[in-house]
């Protein structure tokens, strides 16, 4: 009896009483959400226009955090660091699109997905051999990311927010708002959904795979450009950051592997779950829910709804 | 973006030409040195039985499969082994025997699909949404309109081609293609599946495109009463060998024809 | 409205008042390509008058007949305006009628001008062209696939307003000639010839005047209070007396706007774009569009159903007294406004009648499940019955006095009697001049006095004073026992399922009554899927077992409502078959406007017939059909009959109880 009590009233009575309280864990959650929603953006755009679920997304992360934070160390000042950063992930993309996808072509999913293996640890070895193996710290200052935080008194108590965090949500908003108009409203936009949908009506129509995936790849690089600045700035540049990428993996299940919207709401879920849990259950459990709670949401789906919440169900006619 | 023809073929001269085209799959030879032609403004029907390598034939025009030997020329130019999207853009347009269709989008997204080629306008402009590129918006979405009123299928626009019956899903391929604007349009087995109503209807609408448009054909088709119909001259195929070349009503009578058909020398019936 | 007494009696006159006083207003659309235009009344005049003197330019004289044949279409509309601003005659054509139907009725009416819409049309007519020498010209508005087409006769729309623009450009009288033509069009001419799709026999010529069409107009127009804002779309046949009034005479008396839609594809859809405020359609459209909705919810999750079937279940107790004005408390309301938000409003949406005022049914009986669901929704719909010899309106349901078994009061200067024999009678300023060269039929059917038998038996309903109708009066007839037996009050309770589509009730001058029934092929498609029946046509779903047990539990229902009946007890059905193919009007078994045809039938069935009444369980049937391009082909069968056990009459056993 009691342990019902402490599962579905006491948490609420928590948050009623402080709401100081709930509104910090809600930004906490919100923060690591737009994060994580960010990442599985990086699969989604590639899973989506090449069919590849790309393993190597996480390390592209620190392989382009690296770059510019290396560049810089280099004397390079930070914009145009920035700006060859951009250019290092088109050098990327078109070398993938050339040396790994085209003479893989028709293989099965399983090959291209072993493929991205082959990749990430390529990026690894080439990150280390470059940059180093040393954590290092993101150029955030210099890029003029905001640092320091804002403190409100409200909610009948105290409200903490990271500055960067703010300037994170904003930049990563941005960019999502972007990518979505992109996809509607331009040629290349409209070529990529035929390119996801289907690969042989693609051809047909006279568009050319090969440079959609160009286009993709680097997209989704940049996006990881953008999450390892982010992430960077919040804590370190180094190889564990790579990690994060496993994150993504509930947020796709949930929000479905081919949708953007599904990835940011996936995202945004999973996060503020993840927080919430962690904050007002997580002391039942003795602590640490938040490394496994996303998972076990995840599990849920791929019970009760495999396709996610925005995924696509092909209606088959028979 | 077309490739450009260093003269423009004249009504009745040939658009493409195939000559000794051989294909093999790995011990399969599907083609064995294959030639013909097809004339500007013409319907040409591909025949013969099951496994001819019809299909194959339209894949090495097409650009899907590069042939180990002979050459093909089109709009006067020999052309080396050419990429799916390559045929496109140079004017060719398929259809497939199985359906290649957009299936997560709309007959109205699914035909706009085949304007791709001629969308020129800056992308920048496209995301604005605004100046050029509204303009040609709109053009590329009257064109589409027209060839829906074209095709009977204005009820259809905005549900997804998975939801449709076969037949239909057929109708809004053919649009796909008309939407490019070719040259030269391939149509593999176009009939197939549907009923003796939704053949006529096809059928009409084949005849139709190579009447007002004036655009020239190559179709795979296996209903006799459709060949004997809409073409104006047919290619026999028979494992991989060209073995007739003539007017409909030619092939018909042509012995090798119907010893590939039936196996005995009798009349072909229609 | 003003338009009454300014002498404009007369459709052509009627227009230039438009163009005049409201010119600004728009008066027709149509969807081309995907997008909506406009014609205002001032650029419909101006579109009609340069049709008009190119009309004249090749022939067309004051008296003559011209057809019209096509779908519903801005410049068929126009065609019918234009000619009659000349003072010629139009005689509008079903678009679908076989080649057959159609010599008939050209020749008939002598027709000598032809305004048809496309391809089809003029392949049809071409092909009759030996049997119509006195067919000079035809006119098509769409040129597709026409291009290389003879056209000594043919010629196209924008040729013939070529012809006219130039000529009122040319010579500066010929605009003050055309007005004075229109200006000698009196009341008392014919304004138009309607061929009736008749049940038995050859379709006869209804000729109305201007005067009997515009004063029913008018009349409704004030009977709803419609005016120049309505929005209407006009999508049944141009040769129904309907759609002429609905789509022409009371939109140029009240000014509204009419709109085509695209394709008889895309009424729905384009219903719902326009927003219409006024429509009329026959039960079978309203039941189509529940069937439907029904088959969705099926397939809907549980928890819409849960939310779907709580809140109809609602609408019906309380949408109807809400829709009438009437006392309903508070909660009562607030519950209906949220059921509004979430599934009346989004179901009317779906229906493409969200802005409705007013929506008629008539021509069948309706329902009355399907009446009082729609009314429930807060949709007015009312039922009105009428003929084409009435120019439509005989009786209609005022506001506040509606009711599922009624057809209404008189409608606004129409006076009904009852004969002996239970016929309903009609006289009133709309009934019709006259039958085409059959001055024998007119005389059976109008009275010297104006009198006109409607054909079909009814009684006034003494609680409320509204007309009910009971069958075709020829059709009431007995069983062998004396039992009145009036087959259309059966068939209608029977059509009421979605699952039966169509029913011929036989039984005068029999022991007993038998039903051969037509299934709904959605309805029936959608339960077969959900209930794992396997079926690859038509004919084996007809004939499948399970659909058998189905039907049965459908016509055990309808006993049971006629055994309570004290009337109708000993009418109740013995035996019934699922027929093997659907009842077709290119097939001769039902008229143009879906009624049936029980002679025919009942010849064409006679095997099956037989069978019924023969005691076997199942027979052989062989039909001829026709496809629509006239060529024709065998369908056989053989078709199970299954037997029903009559109740006992409800109110003999109270009285034996008692």
């Amino acid at each position: 009896m009691h342990i019902l009590y402490q599962i579905f009233v006491d948490p609420f009575v928590q948050m009623g009483t402080a709401p100081d309280l709930l509104v910090q864990t809600l930004w906490d959650g919100l923060v690591a959400g737009v994060l994580y929603a960010l990442i599985a953006l990086g699969f989604v755009l590639i899973f989506k226009a090449s069919g590849v679920f790309n393993f190597a997304q996480g390390i592209m992360v620190v392989f382009a955090a690296l770059t510019l934070v290396g560049l810089h160390e280099h004397g390079v000042p930070a914009f145009l660091a920035l700006g060859l950063t951009v250019v290092v992930m088109f050098v990327l993309a078109f070398g993938v699109e050339r040396l790994v996808l085209r003479p893989l072509v028709n293989q099965s999913e399983i090959i291209l997905f072993m493929a991205t293996f082959g990749l990430t640890y390529f990026l690894i070895g080439l990150g280390q051999l470059v940059f180093g193996g040393d954590p290092k710290v993101m150029i955030a200052r210099d890029l003029y990311l905001p640092s320091g935080a804002i403190e409100f008194k409200r909610f009948g108590g105290f409200v903490s927010v990271q500055k960067i965090d703010v300037a994170a949500v904003i930049i990563a908003s941005i960019m999502v708002a972007g990518l979505a108009v992109f996809f509607q409203r331009t040629r290349i936009g409209r070529a990529l959904r035929a390119v996801a949908d289907s690969h042989q009506a693609a051809l047909s129509v006279g568009i050319s795979l090969e440079q959609i995936w160009v286009i993709v790849w680097f997209a989704a690089g940049i996006v990881a450009l953008t999450t390892g600045i982010m992430w960077g700035a919040r804590s370190e540049v180094s190889f564990s950051l790579q990690i994060i990428a496993l994150k993504a993996l509930p947020v796709l299940i949930l929000g479905g592997f081919t949708s953007i919207p599904g990835a940011i709401v996936g995202g945004l879920i999973i996060g503020i779950g993840e927080k919430l849990g962690e904050f007002y259950w997580g002391p039942l459990l003795g602590g640490g829910i938040e490394s496994w709670l996303a998972y076990v949401i995840a599990l849920g789906f791929l019970i009760f709804r495999p396709q996610g919440l925005f995924g696509e169900r092909l209606i088959e006619r028979i | 973006m077309r490739a450009p023809s260093s003269h423009e073929v004249k009504l009745g001269e040939p658009l493409l030409a195939v000559e000794e085209v051989s294909l093999t799959f790995g011990g399969v030879r599907a083609l064995t040195g294959v030639s013909f032609d097809i004339r500007k403004g013409e319907i040409r029907a591909i025949i013969g039985p099951n496994g001819a390598g019809k299909t194959s034939m339209l894949n090495v025009i097409n650009g899907f499969y590069r042939p180990q030997a002979g050459r093909i020329t089109f709009k006067g130019e020999e052309r080396r082994a050419m990429r799916p999207f390559a045929a496109a853009r140079g004017g060719i347009a398929r259809t497939f025997q199985n359906l290649a269709l957009f299936r997560g989008m709309t007959t109205l997204d699914n035909i706009m699909a085949g304007r791709a080629l001629k969308m020129h306008s800056n992308f920048f402009w496209q995301l604005i949404r605004h100046g050029p590129a509204l303009k040609e918006e709109v053009e590329h979405r009257h064109r589409v309109e027209e060839i829906i009123d074209f095709l009977e299928i204005a009820a259809l626009r905005k549900i997804p081609v998975g939801r449709l019956p076969y037949g239909l899903q057929k109708r809004v391929e053919l649009g796909r293609a008309l939407a490019m604007e070719p040259d030269l349009l391939l149509l593999d087995e176009p009939m197939a599946g549907m009923n003796l109503e939704e053949k006529e209807d096809m059928s009409r609408f084949i005849l139709d495109v190579n009447q007002q448009y004036g655009t020239t054909i190559a179709l795979i088709e296996h209903d006799m009463g459709v060949v004997m119909d809409l073409s104006d001259r047919v290619v026999v195929l028979e494992y991989g060998r060209k073995i007739a070349d003539a007017t409909p009503n030619e092939v018909k009578r042509d012995k090798n024809v119907i010893r590939a058909y039936l196996g005995e020398p009798h009349g072909v019936s229609v | 409205m003003p338009s009454s007494d300014l002498g404009l009696d007369t459709l052509p006159k009627l227009l230039i008042h438009n163009a005049a006083t409201i010119g600004g207003r728009p008066a027709i659309r149509h969807k081309n390509l995907g997008i909506w235009q406009t014609w205002t009344w001032e650029e419909m005049l101006e579109e009609i008058c340069a049709f008009s003197v190119g009309m004249a330019e090749i022939g067309l004289k004051r008296g003559d007949h011209f057809a019209i044949i096509g779908s519903n279409r801005p410049r068929l509309y126009w065609a019918i305006c234009a000619g009659q601003a000349l003072g010629a005659v139009p005689v509008p054509i079903y678009s679908d009628a076989v080649a057959e139907e159609m010599a008939y009725v050209l020749a008939h009416a002598e027709v000598k001008l032809a305004v048809v819409e496309d391809q089809e049309q003029v392949d049809k007519i071409v092909a009759l062209s030996e049997r119509l020498p006195q067919l000079a010209r035809v006119i098509y508005d769409e040129p597709r696939g026409l291009k290389d087409y003879d056209h000594t006769r043919l010629i196209a729309f924008e040729d013939v307003q070529r012809l006219g623009r130039k000529k009122l450009a040319d010579d500066p009288a010929r605009l003050r000639q055309w007005e004075a033509e229109v200006a000698a069009g009196k009341g008392s001419d014919i304004g138009i010839i309607l061929y009736t799709s008749g049940t038995t026999g050859r379709s006869k010529g209804v000729m109305l005047t201007y005067e009997n069409a515009i004063v029913s107009a008018r009349n409704a127009n004030a009977f709803d209070r419609l005016g120049a804002n309505e929005e209407v779309i006009a999508y049944l046949p141009m040769a129904w007396i309907g759609d002429h009034i609905f789509s022409y005479v009371q939109s140029y008396a009240a000014g509204y706007c009419v709109s085509c839609p695209e394709t008889p594809e895309t009424v729905l859809e384009d219903r719902r774009e326009i927003g219409t405020t006024y429509a009329f359609a026959p039960p079978r459209v309203y039941e189509n569009l529940l069937t439907l909705t029904m088959v969705q919810m099926a397939d809907a999750s549980a928890l819409k159903r849960r939310m779907f079937d709580f809140f109809i279940a609602f609408a019906r107790r309380w949408g109807e007294k809400i829709l009438n004005g009437e006392k309903v408390p508070l909660a009562a309301r607030l519950v209906y406004r949220l059921g509004d938000v979430l599934v009346y409003g989004p179901l009317k949406n779906r229906f493409g009648l969200s802005r409705i005022r007013v929506a008629y049914t008539a021509g069948e009986a309706i329902g009355p499940e399907i009446f009082r669901f729609y009314r429930a929704l807060g949709i007015n719909l009312k039922q009105l019955y009428g003929q084409t010899e009435a120019s439509v309106y005989v009786t209609a349901q005022p506001d506040g006095e509606i009711d599922a078994e009624t057809v209404g009061k008189a409608s606004p200067d129409v006076e009904i009697k009852i004969a002996d024999s239970g016929e309903v009678l009609f006289r009133s300023p709309g009934v019709f001049a006259g039958y085409y060269k059959d001055p024998e039929k007119t005389a059976e059917v109008r009275t010297a006095d104006g009198w006109v038998h409607t054909g079909d038996a009814g009684f006034f309903d003494p609680k409320t004073g509204h007309l009910k109708i009971i069958d075709r009066a020829k059709d009431v007839g007995r069983l062998n026992d004396g039992t009145l037996f009036a087959p259309k009050y059966i068939e209608n309770k029977l059509k009421f399922y979605p699952n039966i589509r169509e029913a011929v009730a036989i039984g005068a001058g029999r022991d007993f009554v038998c039903v051969m029934l037509n299934i709904d092929m959605t309805a029936v498609g959608s339960w077969a899927e959900r209930n794992n029946v396997v079926y690859g046509s038509y004919q084996e779903l007809a004939g499948h077992p399970l659909v058998y047990d189905m039907i049965a539990k459908h016509v055990d229902e309808v006993n049971r409502s006629l055994a309570d009946e004290e009337v109708m007890a000993g009418a109740q059905i013995r035996r019934f078959l699922v027929l093997h193919k659907e009842l077709d009007p290119d097939d001769g078994e039902l008229t143009r406007t879906q009624k049936i045809r029980r002679g025919f039938i009942g010849e064409r069935y006679a095997p099956l017939v037989e069978a019924l009444y023969g005691g076997v369980n199942a027979a052989q049937i062989s039909t001829l059909v026709t496809f629509e391009d006239g060529h024709q082909g065998t369908i056989s069968a053989r078709v199970a009959i299954s037997d029903m056990r009559p109740y006992a009459a409800r109110a003999a056993k109270m009285e034996r109880a008692a």
